[in-house]
């Protein structure tokens, strides 16, 4: 018995070490730049590295948002984000719906086509995008970090995985109470798979949020520009102001922890629910 | 409200699940839909919803035809296997959601859903998950939100098949006493007999999609139509033997002789299935029928249950405790006018 014990603490030593060693490599970073982003110019070009600022002085946060339009940056982010990802999501439980749920003809056919286009990089569409923006009048405005993110065949499927596995009684159930297709898809499919959608709507606001090149090349007016547009800023025009880069960092990253932070439990649940169904 | 089904056919293309059936079903009854596994109970309980159309055939609602008629205007509440509640959703909210659909009022709907609750006795549950309830109280709270609607017909889908033994009974008399209580016309699939058996007014048996009988419960088991409806219903299963008619005398396979009263009647030489209930059998008394040799006893503690070979075939027969056999002894085997059938062995229709 004794021994039995033993060996499971032994055991849960190792795994502990093993977790603890991985969320050290994990949270360093953030680490390095929240710290960085306290210290002076000479402190982090130091050798050997300072781990921990000498004084905290909140200067390099007042610099960094002098030398680049910041707040313009922040807000445009803010927009193209909460445009695409809604506009996104939007689509995305439609289209998720009428894949699981709906028969019409031709349905697997064109769901395996729209999967297939998974297997083409983003990177090899940005020139008939680029081409299409342009056509559409919409090149260098907020609409064009919008309209080109608003459906999503990556979420989709994952989330038609996620209404595939709500049994059709219950469709049928509503359907013999009279409710529409509409009402049942907003009333019944949408809450249950809240989980679900809200994975969804976080990795792609994470996406949305972090997006450089297509913001870059979509936009050339500094009004319109983005937040990871601030930090290439420093490269060129702040030359190797490390500090000050890491302080426009933390500026940039803060938003999404947070916003991780209110999801959390409900991915946390998303995932349990899915270990725990049937 | 009555339901009359004319030729209703289903056929799926590589199966036809429901074969040119008609019934009809009187107002106010509970009706259990019986039959073995894939024998288009289901089905016919899906055409009947209206959430499966039919290939052929009418189904009239009192004198309506609905044939065409979409399920939510068909006016049934249909109450599922798996009870598909809303897992997000409240006992109340549950309840209360056809009206919700139909844009009753909040406050209406509530306190037509609370009444139900009351009806079905989940109304100190309201505010519940229906994660957080047995599976009895689903099954009550399921019922409810079909009754919520006054529906014209209740449609209830194995109601009882995902519970375990005890609640089984106790739900069975509680969907008859909600029933009762609520006059309205229930029709529910099952493919346990004793369900049906005990808390039906007529059952509607049924076999590769064709309709076998219509009866009250007793009569399908001392009068069953053919062969299928007599082996389908009792526990121990009916003994089936097989024999020819001779001499206005059953042979049995093996030579056994059975005289049967019935069988002066039928015509020489006819090829037969006699099928006998346990209880019919009885072995070693005044009435006699056959000869047999018992092969093996089994004591029950009241009785005794006796395997008594008669030709080639062994039949099971219950006899007293306080007699005893011992194997390989030769009696005498009576048999009884109720639980004992003959059927033709090539259509299984009942011959007597």
């Amino acid at each position: 018995m004794s021994k039995a014990l033993k060996e499971i603490t032994l055991g849960r030593v190792f795994i502990y070490l093993f977790l603890i060693a991985g969320a050290v490599i994990m949270i360093f970073p953030f680490y390095w730049m929240i710290t960085g982003a306290f210290k002076s110019y000479v402190e982090i070009g130091q050798y050997p590295p300072l781990w921990w600022p000498t004084t905290f002085n909140f200067d390099n946060f007042v610099i960094a948002f002098e030398m680049a339009p910041f707040l313009t940056y922040f807000r445009n982010s803010v927009v193209a984000m909460v445009g695409s990802v809604s506009l996104c999501a939007f689509t995305t439980i439609l289209a998720s719906f009428a894949f699981s749920k709906l028969n019409f003809p031709g349905k697997h056919v064109i769901f395996g086509l729209l999967l297939g286009l998974m297997m083409i990089p983003f990177e090899m569409i940005i020139i008939t995008n680029f081409r299409t923006i342009i056509d559409i009048k919409i090149y260098n405005t907020i609409f064009a970090l919008i309209i080109p993110f608003t459906s999503s065949i990556f979420y989709t499927y994952i989330l038609k995985g996620f209404f595939d596995s709500i049994p059709d009684s219950l469709y049928q159930a509503a359907r013999v109470d009279g409710c529409s297709n509409w009402k049942y898809l907003w009333r019944v499919m949408v809450p249950i798979a809240r989980p679900s959608l809200v994975t969804i709507i976080l990795l792609n606001a994470i996406a949305s949020w972090n997006s450089f090149m297509w913001p870059m090349l979509a936009v050339v007016e500094r009004d319109l520009r983005t937040l990871p547009f601030g930090l290439y800023a420093f490269v060129s025009e702040g030359g190797a102001e490390t500090q000050l880069m890491m302080a426009a960092s933390t500026i940039i990253v803060v938003p999404m922890i947070i916003l991780f932070l209110f999801a959390r439990k409900q991915i946390v649940n998303g995932v349990a629910r899915g270990g725990l169904k049937g | 409200m009555k339901i009359t089904i004319e030729h209703l056919t289903k056929d799926f293309g590589s199966m036809i699940a429901v074969n040119d059936f008609n019934a009809v079903i009187e107002s106010g009854e509970l009706i259990a839909l019986l039959g073995p596994s894939g024998c288009g109970k289901s089905t016919m309980l899906n055409m009947i919803s209206g959430i499966l159309p039919s290939t052929t055939g009418k189904i009239y609602f009192d004198e309506d035809d609905v044939t065409e008629v979409t399920p939510e205007k068909r006016g049934v509440g249909l109450v599922f296997q798996n009870y598909a509640l809303y897992p997000h959703m409240t006992v109340l909210e549950n309840i209360a959601f056809p009206l919700e659909i139909k844009k009753v009022k909040k406050a209406e709907r509530e306190a037509k859903a609370k009444e139900m609750a009351k009806l079905v006795h989940v109304d100190m549950l309201l505010d519940r998950k229906p994660k957080q309830l047995s599976g009895g109280q689903q099954q009550r709270v399921a019922i409810a939100r079909a009754l919520i609607k006054n529906p014209r017909v209740l449609l209830l889908d194995e109601p009882l098949s995902n519970l375990d033994a005890r609640l089984r009974i106790e739900m069975r008399e509680e969907i008859r006493r909600i029933q009762q209580e609520t006059q309205v016309t229930t029709i529910f699939v099952t493919h346990d007999q004793e369900e049906a058996m005990s808390i039906s007014d007529h059952i509607v048996l049924m076999k590769d999609g064709f309709l076998q009988q219509v009866a009250r419960p007793q009569e399908l088991y001392d009068e069953p139509a053919n062969c299928f409806v007599a082996d389908f219903l009792g526990n121990p299963p009916i003994n089936k033997t097989f024999g020819v008619v001779s001499n206005g005398k059953i042979v049995l396979d093996g030579g056994c002789e059975v005289e049967l009263e019935a069988a002066k009647n039928l015509p020489e030489g006819k090829k037969v299935t006699l099928s006998m209930r346990a209880e019919a059998i009885v072995v070693d008394e005044d009435l006699v029928n056959a000869e047999g040799t018992v092969v093996e006893t089994y004591v029950m503690g009241k009785e005794v249950l006796a395997y008594v070979e008669l030709g080639d075939y062994k039949v099971r027969a219950y006899i007293p405790a306080e007699k005893s056999f011992g194997k390989g002894q030769k009696v005498t085997v009576g048999l009884k006018k109720r639980g004992v059938f003959v059927f033709d062995a090539e259509t299984g229709e009942r011959l007597a």
